[in-house]
């Protein structure tokens, strides 16, 4: 770092080795984890699209007994060996796969997966497959609780298979 | 050049210079001692930049669906290594004006690869994350540029990543909740007059504090107009304590800035405190307001009018009446002739509102309006008339 050069060339390198390492630990991320799919339903069938992207509402199929303790609390829903949410610092240490996220005001778990991507030119399909309940989110979930979204399954296929076909 | 030579031509035919000097002040003007006046080819050089980094963007965002994932990446990355490149190449250059036209390419292309990854990976954050990532990521940069748009570029977007950020980070629900909105209103000034004295401090950064100190006057005023048609129009407010808890932390901060300040007299430091401090009190609804209004269209159907002072319409205008002076003072005092004419131009105009919150009706007649503009006229007299005056008062306080 002696001279303003070397400094510049330090000052260029240090953003793209930031953005290649968080695509890199994106990329790791998605890979790595345990592929679980829940499915999505539109909140409103007049706001289901925003911009390029689906606005959706996971279906997280939580048996009405092991659902939100309370409202308004950080949460975490185990997904095995028993599908149940717990508060945020109860989770049993039996639980080896879970998601961490938030119980809102009417008690549902949300884990704040409600975007997805899409291009404009396929955006009304899209939104009429969801809205027909054919749709589902894949994520992929690693045992630390690190999750990301995977693909957009439509009757259990990738969404751009289906819309090729 | 036309400029100066209709400007030459009146100070000669008025005797402040001979046809010598006239024909001198060209020679040089005209010759290779001319300072560079290029902000014309920076402009366009820059508008061009941040046009064909747009145009990648959209040509991305138009195809993305057909590129696979790790194409689409390395097209990027390789982009981004190719302007990087192109800019220690342009580093030595003498002339600069494509050194600073990278850089502004350099910068949407960061912002452009942050909004790529979150597209292929599907990152559900915030906007404002984005924004608070991209600018740490690129400040080391932003220091090499010569130019004060890719600066101004850099701390507008900053800001706003770091504003939002932050009251989202002190209450979780921010993103859908704009009951938010007037926490972020306060903070945005606070935030911009913290950098702003912040960066005056540190040599290499000195030249950012004239974007900082933009943004401090502009987010000053969108954050007093805010707070006064909220109290004067009677809303009801939604204060939630956490949001304001960066306010006041960066308030602490700001006013140990200012203390510490040697170049501030006692009496700038006192304006600038008191003025910081009724604004944190003008948004507190409960500490200087009763949360009744007397002409409201809710207020007029009241039995018992409010009386005068206990009215929220007729306090909030006074409130802002006062900053507004307090920091015109200041202003004044500081030599700030822009600033200070500005904001004693926004009293005279705050009373002529005022003038129409309590006397609308009247407004409606005929009377009514030769008064209001009776009125309008009179306060833009005054303020001509009496300006420098002020001004010379206010420097003289400090002596």
């Amino acid at each position: 770092m002696k001279t303003p050069r070397m400094r510049l060339v330090a000052a260029l390198v240090f953003p793209i080795v930031v953005l290649a390492g968080n695509a890199w630990m994106n990329h790791q991320q998605r890979e790595a984890g345990k592929r679980i799919t829940f499915p999505i339903e539109g909140f409103d069938p007049r706001d289901l699209l925003s911009g390029h992207y689906l606005v959706f509402k996971v279906n997280y199929e939580i048996a009405q007994g092991n659902s939100c303790p309370s409202s308004d609390i950080n949460a975490k829903l185990c997904l095995e060996p028993e599908k149940r949410v717990y508060p945020e610092d109860e989770l049993p240490a039996q639980c080896t796969l879970y998601l961490p996220g938030t119980c809102n005001s009417d008690k549902q778990f949300d884990a704040g997966f409600e975007r997805f991507y899409i291009p404009e030119q396929k955006a009304a399909q899209l939104e009429q497959l969801v809205q027909a309940k054919r749709a589902k989110l894949e994520l992929s979930i690693d045992q630390y609780g690190n999750a990301s979204i995977r693909d957009l399954l439509i009757d259990n296929k990738p969404w751009k298979q289906v819309l090729s076909d | 050049m036309a400029g100066i030579d209709k400007k030459l031509a009146l100070w000669e035919q008025n005797g402040l210079i001979t046809p010598d000097q006239v024909d001198e002040i060209l020679a040089f003007e005209n010759g290779d001692n001319a300072s560079p006046n290029n902000w014309w080819l920076y402009s366009l050089l820059v508008l061009g930049s941040a046009i064909i980094g747009l145009g990648v963007i959209s040509l991305i965002a138009a195809n993305w669906a057909n590129i696979p994932d790790s194409v689409k990446l390395a097209a990027d990355f390789l982009l981004l290594g190719s302007t990087a490149a192109a800019i220690i190449w342009q580093y030595d250059k003498t002339s600069g004006h494509w050194f600073d036209a990278l850089i502004m390419i350099f910068l949407i292309l960061c912002l452009a690869t942050i909004g790529l990854i979150a597209q292929i990976y599907h990152i559900h954050g915030q906007w404002y994350h984005g924004l608070l990532l991209w600018s740490v990521i690129t400040f080391p940069l932003t220091i090499f540029s010569r130019n004060v748009f890719v600066r101004f570029f850099w701390v507008s977007l900053f800001l706003h990543g770091f504003v939002w950020s932050c009251i989202a980070f002190a209450d979780q629900g921010l993103g859908k909740n704009f009951q938010a909105m007037p926490a972020i209103f306060l903070f945005a000034p606070l935030a911009a007059a913290f950098f702003y004295l912040l960066t005056q401090r540190i040599k290499p950064i000195t030249h950012f504090a004239s974007s900082f100190y933009f943004w401090f006057e502009v987010a000053g005023l969108v954050a007093l107009i805010a707070i006064d048609l909220i109290r004067s129009g009677g809303d009801d407010q939604t204060f939630n304590i956490a949001w304001y808890i960066p306010s006041w932390l960066v308030a602490a901060l700001v006013i140990g800035l200012i203390v510490t300040r040697n170049d501030y007299s006692l009496l700038n430091k006192a304006l600038l405190i008191s003025a910081l401090v009724l604004l944190l009190f003008y948004y507190q609804p409960n500490i200087l307001f009763s949360g009744h209004t007397r002409y409201t269209f809710a207020a007029l159907d009241a039995v018992q009018p409010v009386s005068l002072w206990m009215a929220d319409d007729v306090r909030a205008p006074l409130l802002t009446t006062l900053i507004l002076f307090l920091y015109a003072i200041h202003a004044g005092n500081c030599g700030h002739h822009r600033t200070f004419n500005m904001i004693t131009f926004l009293i005279g105009l705050r009373f002529v509102v005022l003038y129409f919150q309590a006397m609308g009706g009247l407004a409606a007649t005929g009377i009514g309006l030769i008064v209001s503009g009776l009125m309008i006229i009179g306060i833009a007299w005054f303020w001509y008339s009496s300006r420098e005056r002020l001004q010379n008062w206010s420097k003289r306080l400090a002596s």
